[in-house]
Formats: structure tokens, C-alpha cells, sequence
């Protein structure tokens, strides 16, 4: 592999690896607007020209590659420096002073690299800017707006709906200082990954219609997690200020969604906040064993979880578990390891097919069908999907199953979109006995014998498996509010009050115990699970085209 | 239709699906030259402006995009490209008027307000009656006749205020 | 010194040169013929040896770009004639076009053989629509006569030839801006390399070459090399050229002398200064070279006389101003040309030409200030070499030179507030 020295320092890089990742290996940063990994190489900001050796004039960094030993570099001379900031003072004559109001602020390139790269002051002080009238607040389309006078007319964003989303909605009209990005004079920019060209844009001419105005960068708290809006399990930063999610981007992970997501899963942070979530614990007194009948009894978590054991030992009949594909792994396994302390066989997890989804990456993409993340981790987990038996969760939700349940225990209580239906409510309440855990205090939690406040996936640690059996992590953003705790303290406090094996079990215990206990698992430890997510070894696992499918095709497997 | 001849100058036609069979016919037959369907997309314009009376309306860059299947955005990008190819309406005869330097030493500012006085109507305007638009251009190449003009698609050179207004008075 | 016979011109003026019939009686297409019996490496050779260097503007050896061709028979090889011709003060191509077509035409086809290239494109810009028909015309008649098509002459190789309109852009006049408008899209410049040697039009190898160079082809092989070669400066300098010499002048037109004319000559032969003018100044070479003085009146017009005297011969497009003429409008008009026609792709052509426009236009009418002139520099400084083509560099060059060499000029607009020149009437 060929060398190349960049400021003195010298690595060894695949041939025809540009300038700017060959930098960017050595600890130096190119600065760029229009190259992208993904996109074609154009050459056009001029914000990478780099000084070779041996050339007379600037070079660049983005569009020369490196092809044999002995290319020399330099971005720390001069020359160098000097065409930096004459491009920064190209780039800002014509832009407009926004930043008071603009989204970008904060994470802006034109900022970073003003700061950086640029001169303090302008010499553009007689003429008047360019500017595109009427083109202030366009909507390309329901999720992104255009600001042209912000734009500095990168391409990035024509380029991905060519070459990444492939509808090609986006065009580079006019010519030279005129030119300007739009869709075809009554079109719109609509395909299911519109947004990404918010995030590819450096400046803010493309902001996202769900986050324009809505909160500052920098008072945003960031951490990693996994989107649930799919099985695909792309990967994403959480942004949120104090337990208020604002945003969702994706996370570069070339394994899974590559630097992409789709809108919806943008949007999926939302339900948090319009649905309303169950606060405290709820025990009837008829549950709770004390008088009262259905009448809400005071109590704390001590009381709730007692008055579950004893439902659950105390039942003169089948006890059913239904579970949920939105469930972490280690929730789903402890919630399968519950039905193993009761004895019963009968524990299941509802199969939502969804719309289907690709998201582009340099496998050919990933494609994903199922509405929910998890289902396959809730499947090695132990619970069976859909038509598995007796008491599964087509005959809980569908049939009359539930009528023949002593106990029903659902974890959780938004296990998939019929379970906010009447219907299905009316079902389920035909148990004698109903439990419910979760975060959504849906019409099920309100009907629930007892009802367990659980946090949502922001609140806790954990892990899902996507669509290709890749088990991924998804950290605690911030803590639940007040009496509401994570999954899997609950379960295993509440398992601990049948083997004390169980108490005090935290998230990265409960991981390393049930990877022990999994074959698919076997090796993995939760301190030192990677980054871009551990793929398991299923073998011959196909994804579930139906919820019969589903059942037949781990069956195959030997799964569950 | 041939290279030379000027457009028909009829009123925008409208309801067009598409290329009409001539238009179809003689995009055809150039579309042969080349090896992908892409490249017959200025040729297929030059055409389409024909058929529409000197511009391109929405519905004529639609109909070029389905035939030459291409997206849209992308026809649109490649029209407001190009200074020959026309987005709003112009009058049945398109004056261009070189200003470019070696003209401005021959006295092309001096062609341009001849038109703006015997037409009525500024640059890049249509004349009320729908028969005459005119716009500044850069160098049309033909500097040793400067100043000059291009009407329609021929070169009118050596021109002076008199002939300018000879040259008006010939256009219907 | 013998006088010059016309070479390139010398069919302007006998209308059957127009016709195959009438050029071939002129003597046309024997130089193809014979190209056809030789072997198309020893044509390159010849071409290089004459030292002919591209008339379009660059000035790179034609026989030397021939020879970046690779052999290998993977992919079609394309020659692209380029008669965008928009570079303002340029008119020559569109005479060699208009009078004498089969002589263009039996240049590109002798091309076409030596690189092995079976589709030739005439890329002529959309505004020349007379010389597009008459160039169909010429083609018709050659498919028809046996030039073109499958059986060259009836040598076997096989060639086509077709016109393509282009619709009225000069950074067309680029190569890669070319190759992608020929492609049907936008005419935006590529990023080199890959060079159009090796990734040229439609993915494959192709020659790009300006008319009147190809125009020199048949004499070349016809005359050879060394005849070629006796003509002009020295061997760096070589060959017959066409000078389109327009502005005020008495006589604007078309001259061919041989290279190295000096502009003294040049402007003796078309009838001296317009109405008995005194020369002020004169541009060599087209709107991207800077502006010589009077005092460079004997300079030398070739590549390298001109280039050492801070210009450029380029496309050898003169244009003359008198003491009449202001400078700063006569560049700021030039500084509006580059502004309209910069394709926008990178920053320092779209934002600088955009800047160096409102700044001229500023100073023009007087409002200008002091500062301006280190501005001008400034800015001309970090386009220069900055941007993705060679249209950064060649806006800079008239605007450089105003500054530098007319910097009495500006300041004048700036302390009287206002073009100190008095409006000129041609017609009244």
C-alpha cells in the first residue's frame, strides 16, 4: 500500500484513498464542504486545496488521490493558509448574517471554519449580496425547508437524491452567481430519506420543518442509541435538552445505515411525548389481595411487586406472558425467565409487519419489514412470535385466549400498533387477572389489575437486534421521571422474590447472564460489546414475512 | 424543420402531451448520433422550443424529460443552464444584441437605446402586439462587423441607428 | 522575405470551395488520401514535428495530445472539434467554417485516423446557426461522396462525423465543460485528472482540438512538417495564423500571416486606427489576456514573445482601443462577461467574478474608493489558481492588468467621483 507524508507524518494508505481521509488518518483535518465519503468527488468549494510538492500550484485534497509512495503534503504553510481564507471570504460576502436566527448556528461549517480558517472582518462593504427573492423559507417538501440565500452551493444535497436516495428530485438550476438548488417547479422532495440532506448540508439552507426554531445546539445532551422504528436498527444520536427529546441523526455505522436514516424514524421520539405515560404503580386492592375489589390501592413499588409474586404464584389457572418486540433483549429475557419461575410454557411476542424499508449503505443496502426493533432479540430471548402454541399472541390478541388466562402479564404496554385498539383491549381485559408493565399509559394500563410504570428506551441501557441478527446497544439518555424505573431492574427485582439469584441485578450483569445462557450469544460481555454492533451467529435465520412465517421460519432455525 | 430556419413564432402551444410526430420524428433521427439518450438532450431542446414558440414552458420540459427519460429536475438544471434556451415567453422576432467589448468600441450602447426607443419596451420585455423581445448578449463572434445583432437566427452586422430601424420595420 | 501565400484562407472568397465537388477541384481531400496510406503513428509524428500548438487558446501541441491517446482497443475513441468559439474578439473559426468547411472536415477525419477515433463531434456553439447548416450541408455531401462513413475513401476505416449544437454558454469552450454538454448536461467543468485523454466523452479516450488547428492538419501532411515548421517565429513557434483583429480599427477582419506577426504590422494591414485614432491599447488574445500597452506595438504576436511580455496570444483575438477609450469600462464590461458565463461550480470563480463585476461597476461610475485597487488585486490573487478551471484564471487576467498598469486610470474615477471620460457617440 502506498505511503504519503502530510505534514511530516507519513502513513500508509489504500491505494486511491484521497488526500482528505489519508489527513484525516494522521490526525490532520482538510477542511471541505463539498466532498462527502459518499457522495461523487466535485471538486468545487476549493475549501481542501493542500500545497504537493512538486506542483506548482494548489491541489484538491479531495479529488487527488493517493496512488504510489512519495506524495509530500502540506496544509500548515502559508500558501496554503492564505487560499483558505480567501475561500472563507468568497464563501461569506454573499451569505447572509442569520446566525441570531438561523438552526445551523452551532454546529455550522461556515462557522467552524470562519473560526478556524478565516479573517475576522469583511472587505465586502459597498456592494449588495446576492440574494434569491422569495426563496427564503421554501418547503422542498414536508420535511425540509429551503433558505437560498444561506446556501453556498456545495451540491451535496443534488448529489444524494441522484446518487444515494436515486429519485433525483433535487437540480442545480441557472448559471454561475445565480445558480441555485430547487426541485422542478411543482415537485416535491419526498422520498423516504428527504431529511438526510439536512444533515449532509453544511450551512442552513436545509433545515429539518420538525427541528426549525426548536432549541439551541449547544444546550442539546447527546448520546448514542438505536432508532425503533424498525428492525433495520439504524443507528442514532439522541438529542435531547433535560429529558425532552428534540432530535434524532443518524449515526455513522457502515455495518448497518452507513451515514443514513429514513424520516420516519426521525419522527418516532415523538410518541413520547403525545402519548401519555403511566407516572406511579396502580394496584387494585382485589389484586393486592386486601379489601377494596377494584378500588386503587396506595402503594409504592414494594407493594406492587409483591402483589404481582402473588398473583403469579397464587394462580389456580394458565398463566400467560405476552411480551414486546419493543422490549430490550435483556427485558425480553428476563421477562422469558419470569415464565420460567411461574412454569409456564405459554410466553409469546406479537409480530407487527410494517411498511417496508431500505436504507442505502455499501452493501446494497439494508432493507427492514418489521414495524419494531426488537422482535428477533425478544425471539432468542425466548419468546416465541406469533403462532406458537395454546396461549400465543395471535390467540391472546386475536382469539379468545386471554378469556382462559388466571394471569396475563403484558410487558409492555405498547407492544405493537393494535395495542391501543378497543378491541384488543377488550380481549386482553377477559383474563382474570391482568398485569401490565410499561412506559404508555395506554387504555390497557388503565385496565390493568395492576399496573408497572417502566421507562422508555431513552431512559434505560440495553440492547436490540436488528433485521440482519446484529445486536446493537442503545445507552440511557437521561433518567426516568419519577417513580418510573427500567425494565430490567424491575423484572429482576421482582424475580429475585422467587430466587434471590436475582437481586440487585443491573443491565451489564443481566447482559453477561444471558449471553452466557444464549448459544447465538456466546462470547459477548456487555463492557465490551463493539462499537458497530456484534452480528450473532443465527444460522440460516430469515426474516418474517408474516406472523405465521415468522414462527416457522426460527422453528427452522431451532430458535425458541 | 431545419437548423437555419427561424421558429414558427406561433403563440405558446399548449395541450402538447408530448413532441409532435415531426418534432418526434427529427428528434429520432439525432438521437441516432449518439451513444446515450442523455446526450440528444440539447438537440431535443433546441427542438421542443420550436414547437413552442421560441421558449419552454413546464409542459415542454416535461414532455422532453419523458422522452428522453430523464428527471425532470435534471431537464430544468440543463435549460436555465444555457442562454439560448428561454423560460418566460419572448416575442414572435428575438433580438440579441452583442455589447460585448468589441462592440461597446463600435458603439453597441448606442444599438441598444435605438431599440429602446423604437420598441417601447425595455430589455428582455415583449413588445404589447406580441412581435418583438430584445436582450443584451456576450460576443456572437462577428466583431469585425460591430456592432451587430442577431434577429431571429440570422446576424445583422454593421449596423447603425438607421438600419437598426430598417431592420424593425421588416419584421412582422 | 517572400510575401505569404495564404494557407488556412486560402479558399475564402471562391464559392465552390463549398461544395465537395468544387474543393475537391481546389485541391481538397489529397491530403487525406494520402494520410490514408500512411501509418496513423508517423501522421502524429508529423504533426508533432511541425510544432503546431492548439489555436484555441491554450497553445498546447496538438501532435503531443494525439499522443496521450492510449492503443488499446477497449473503448471508442472520440475526436471533439471545438468551434464553441465565444471568447469575445474571437471570430476566426466561424470564417473557416462559413467559407471553407471540407477543409475542417478533412482535418478532423485525418485526426480521427491517426487516434484511431471513429466519432468525430463538430461542438459548435448554438448562436452560429449559418455555419451549422452549411457544416450539415458539407456533411451530407461528404457521407454522400464516400468521405465519411463506413469506408473512408474506401480505405475500410470506418468514421462518423455529426454537428452538435451547443445553446449558448462560453464555458462550454472548455474542454471538460464541453465533453459535458455534448453529454447533454450541464456544461460544468470536470475535475482533472482523469484527463479527456484517457476519461474523455462518454467514458472514453477523446481528442479535443480548436478549428483552425485542425484546419492546419491537411497542410500539414499535404506540405509536411519542415515546410510547416519555416513558417513563423521559431521552431516553438511555428505555422500560419489566423488574426481576428476588431475594435478601432479601420478595417476589422480575418488576417492570416505567419505566426510572430508583429502588431504593427497587423494593424497597418487592416488600415491602421479607426478614423486616425491614436493606439492607447490593445488585447492580444481575447478578453482572458492582459492588456498591452501602446509602447508593445512591435511585439512579436506569438506564444512566447507575448507570454514574456505578461500576456497571452491565446486565441489571437486583437482588440484595439484608442485614447478615447476608458479603461475601467472597457474591463468592466470584460469583468461582466466573465461574471455572466462562470459555470458557478466553485467558490472562487462564482463569488470573486460576481465581486470583481459590482467592483468595477462601482469604480466605473465613481464610486469607487482608494481601496479598491488593492481589493482587485486581492481577489484576482485567490482565484488565481484556486479555481476548478481555467476560467478563474482567465477573469483575472484583464482585471490584473487594469490595476497594474492603469492605476492613474482608477484613481482619477475615484477623486472626480465619476468617469472622467466623456460619453462616446458612434452615430450622431
Amino acid at each position: 500500500m502506498p505511503k504519503v507524508t502530510i505534514n511530516d507524518r507519513t502513513v500508509e494508505v489504500e491505494a486511491g484513498t484521497t488526500l482528505v481521509d489519508a489527513a484525516l488518518k494522521v490526525g490532520v483535518q482538510i477542511p471541505h464542504y463539498c466532498y462527502h465519503p459518499r457522495l461523487s468527488v466535485v471538486g468545487q468549494c476549493r475549501m481542501c486545496l493542500v500545497k504537493i510538492e512538486g506542483m506548482p500550484k494548489l491541489q484538491a485534497g479531495c479529488s487527488t488521490t493517493v496512488v504510489k509512495d512519495g506524495m509530500v503534503v502540506r496544509t500548515d504553510v502559508p500558501e496554503v493558509e492564505e487560499a483558505q481564507k480567501g475561500m472563507m471570504e468568497f464563501f461569506l460576502i454573499n451569505h447572509p448574517l442569520d446566525c441570531p436566527i438561523c438552526d445551523q448556528a452551532g454546529e455550522c461549517g461556515l462557522q467552524d471554519y470562519s473560526f478556524k480558517h478565516g479573517v475576522a472582518y469583511s472587505r465586502f462593504r459597498y456592494e449588495d449580496k446576492r440574494t434569491y427573492p422569495g426563496r427564503e423559507r421554501i418547503p422542498l417538501g414536508a420535511n425540509v425547508i429551503l433558505n437560498m440565500n444561506r446556501c453556498i452551493q456545495c451540491t451535496r444535497c443534488v448529489r444524494f437524491t441522484q446518487e444515494i436516495a436515486k429519485t433525483g428530485e433535487l437540480g442545480f438550476f441557472n448559471r454561475g452567481a445565480r445558480t441555485e438548488i430547487g426541485t422542478f417547479p411543482g415537485k416535491e422532495l419526498s422520498n423516504p430519506l428527504a431529511t438526510c440532506v439536512v444533515d449532509i448540508c453544511p450551512v442552513g439552507a436545509l433545515t429539518s420543518t420538525r427541528f426549525r426554531f426548536a432549541e439551541r445546539v449547544w444546550y442539546l445532551d447527546k448520546r448514542p442509541s438505536v432508532c425503533t422504528g424498525c428492525e433495520v436498527g439504524c443507528n442514532i444520536t439522541m438529542e435531547h435538552r433535560r429529558g425532552d427529546i428534540k432530535r434524532y441523526k443518524p449515526r455513522y455505522n457502515p455495518d448497518v445505515n452507513d451515514y443514513w436514516m429514513c424520516d420516519y424514524g426521525r419522527a418516532t421520539f415523538e410518541r413520547y411525548k403525545q402519548i401519555p405515560r403511566m407516572q406511579a404503580v396502580r394496584v387494585k386492592a382485589s389484586a393486592a389481595g386486601v379489601a377494596g375489589n377494584g378500588n386503587y390501592i396506595a402503594a409504592g413499588w414494594k407493594e406492587a411487586l409483591d402483589a404481582v409474586h402473588r398473583q403469579l404464584t397464587m394462580a389456580d389457572g394458565p398463566v400467560a406472558f405476552l411480551g414486546s418486540p419493543y422490549l430490550t433483549t435483556e427485558e425480553a429475557w428476563l421477562f422469558s425467565q419470569l415464565a420460567d419461575a411461574v412454569g409456564s410454557p405459554h410466553r409469546s411476542v406479537p409480530v407487527d409487519i410494517g411498511p417496508e424499508r431500505t436504507i442505502p449503505n455499501l452493501k446494497g443496502g439494508i432493507t427492514g419489514r418489521e414495524a419494531a426493533p426488537n422482535r428477533r432479540g425478544a425471539e432468542l430471548a425466548g419468546l416465541t412470535p406469533g403462532t406458537g402454541g395454546d396461549l400465543d399472541a395471535d390467540e391472546l390478541i386475536l382469539g379468545d385466549g386471554a378469556a382462559r388466562c388466571s394471569v396475563l402479564v403484558v410487558c409492555d404496554s405498547d407492544f405493537s400498533a393494535t395495542a391501543y385498539a378497543p378491541e384488543t383491549v377488550e380481549k386482553l381485559r377477559r383474563a382474570k387477572t391482568l398485569i401490565v408493565f410499561g412506559w404508555a399509559d395506554s387504555p390497557l394500563a388503565k385496565v390493568a389489575d395492576i399496573a408497572l410504570p417502566l421507562a422508555h428506551h431513552a431512559e434505560k441501557d440495553g440492547t436490540f437486534v436488528n433485521v440482519e441478527w446484529r445486536l446493537q446497544k442503545v445507552e440511557r439518555a437521561f433518567p426516568a421521571p419519577g417513580q418510573v424505573r427500567p425494565g430490567v431492574d424491575v423484572l429482576a427485582e421482582l424475580l429475585s422474590r422467587f430466587d434471590a439469584h436475582w437481586a440487585k441485578v443491573t443491565i451489564p450483569a443481566a447482559f453477561d447472564r444471558m449471553a452466557a445462557a444464549l448459544p447465538a450469544m456466546a462470547g459477548l460481555n456487555w463492557e465490551s460489546l463493539p462499537a458497530t454492533g456484534a452480528p450473532l451467529n443465527v444460522p440460516q435465520a430469515r426474516p418474517a414475512t408474516s406472523a405465521t412465517s415468522a414462527e416457522a421460519a426460527n422453528q427452522e432455525a431451532g430458535i425458541g | 424543420m431545419s437548423v437555419s430556419e427561424p421558429a414558427t413564432g406561433a403563440a405558446p402551444v399548449s395541450g402538447h402531451a408530448g413532441l409532435p410526430p415531426e418534432a418526434k420524428a427529427e428528434l429520432d433521427e439525432i438521437r441516432r448520433r449518439y451513444p446515450t439518450n442523455e446526450a440528444a438532450l440539447l438537440p431535443a431542446l433546441h427542438i421542443a422550443q420550436k414547437v413552442w414558440g421560441g421558449w419552454l414552458p413546464d409542459e415542454a420540459i416535461q414532455a422532453v424529460a419523458r422522452e428522453l427519460d430523464l428527471a425532470p429536475a435534471k431537464v430544468y438544471g440543463v435549460v436555465t443552464f444555457y442562454d439560448l434556451y428561454h423560460q418566460k415567453p419572448v416575442g414572435r422576432h428575438r433580438i440579441r444584441v452583442c455589447t460585448n467589448l468589441s462592440c461597446q468600441l463600435r458603439g453597441s450602447e448606442e444599438i441598444m437605446e435605438t431599440l429602446h426607443q423604437e420598441l417601447g419596451v425595455g430589455e428582455d420585455e415583449v413588445t404589447p402586439d406580441g412581435r418583438v423581445s430584445y436582450v443584451h448578449f456576450e460576443c456572437l463572434g462577428s466583431c469585425d462587423t460591430a456592432p451587430m445583432m442577431m434577429v431571429d437566427e440570422t446576424y445583422q452586422e454593421n449596423l447603425t441607428p438607421d438600419r437598426v430601424r430598417q431592420i424593425l420595420k421588416g419584421l412582422k | 522575405m517572400p510575401a505569404f501565400e495564404p494557407v488556412l484562407t486560402r479558399n475564402v472568397g471562391k464559392p465552390e470551395a463549398l461544395t465537395l465537388k468544387g474543393y475537391r477541384q481546389l485541391g481538397g481531400y489529397e491530403a487525406l488520401a494520402k494520410a490514408l496510406k500512411m501509418e496513423p503513428d508517423a501522421i502524429i509524428e508529423e504533426v508533432k514535428k511541425s510544432g503546431l500548438r492548439g489555436r484555441g487558446g491554450a497553445g498546447f501541441s496538438a501532435g503531443l495530445k494525439w499522443s496521450f491517446i492510449p492503443k488499446g482497443k477497449d473503448k471508442p475513441k472520440y475526436l471533439v472539434c471545438n468551434a464553441d468559439e465565444s471568447e469575445p474578439g474571437t471570430f476566426k473559426d466561424r470564417l473557416l467554417m462559413e467559407y471553407d468547411p471540407h477543409q475542417l472536415i478533412e482535418g478532423c477525419a485525418i485526426c480521427c485516423y491517426a487516434v484511431h477515433a471513429t466519432t468525430c463531434y463538430i461542438y459548435i456553439r448554438g448562436e452560429y446557426t449559418k455555419a451549422a447548416a452549411i457544416l450539415e450541408r458539407a456533411l451530407k455531401e461528404a457521407y454522400e461522396g464516400g468521405i465519411l462513413g463506413d469506408s473512408v475513401m474506401g480505405s475500410g476505416f470506418k468514421l462518423n462525423m455529426w454537428v452538435h449544437r451547443g445553446a449558448g454558454a462560453y464555458i462550454c469552450g472548455e474542454e471538460t465543460g464541453m465533453l459535458e454538454s455534448l453529454e447533454g448536461k450541464r456544461g460544468q467543468p470536470r475535475v482533472k485528472p482523469p484527463f479527456p485523454a484517457v476519461v474523455g466523452a462518454f467514458g472514453s479516450p477523446t481528442v479535443i482540438n480548436n478549428v483552425e488547428t485542425l484546419c492546419n492538419v491537411p497542410h500539414i501532411i499535404e506540405r509536411g512538417a519542415d515546410w510547416f515548421k519555416a513558417i513563423g517565429t521559431d521552431e516553438r513557434n511555428t505555422g500560419p495564423k489566423l488574426y481576428a483583429i476588431s475594435g478601432h480599427v479601420e478595417r476589422p477582419g480575418t488576417y492570416e500571416y505567419p505566426i510572430g506577426v508583429t502588431f504593427r504590422e497587423l494593424l497597418e494591414g487592416c488600415g491602421g486606427m479607426y478614423k486616425g485614432g491614436n493606439l492607447k491599447a490593445f488585447i492580444p488574445g481575447g478578453a482572458s489576456a492582459p492588456i498591452l500597452p501602446a509602447e508593445h506595438i512591435d511585439i512579436k504576436m506569438d506564444f512566447d514573445t507575448v507570454a514574456k511580455a505578461g500576456s497571452m496570444l491565446g486565441s489571437a483575438a486583437v482588440m484595439v482601443m484608442d485614447d478615447k477609450t476608458c479603461m475601467v469600462g472597457s474591463v468592466a464590461r470584460l469583468a461582466k462577461f466573465f461574471n455572466h458565463e462562470s459555470c458557478g461550480q466553485c467558490t472562487p470563480c462564482r463569488e470573486g467574478t460576481n465581486w470583481m463585476e459590482l467592483v468595477l461597476k462601482r469604480l466605473e461610475h465613481g464610486e469607487g474608493s482608494e481601496a479598491d485597487k488593492t481589493l482587485l488585486l486581492s481577489v484576482c490573487n485567490h482565484i488565481g489558481g484556486n479555481s476548478l478551471c481555467a476560467l478563474g484564471d482567465a477573469a483575472i487576467g484583464p482585471v490584473k492588468s487594469l490595476v497594474e498598469r492603469y492605476p492613474d486610470e482608477i484613481d482619477q474615477h475615484v477623486r472626480e467621483k465619476r468617469c472622467p471620460f466623456p460619453r462616446r457617440r458612434y452615430f450622431s
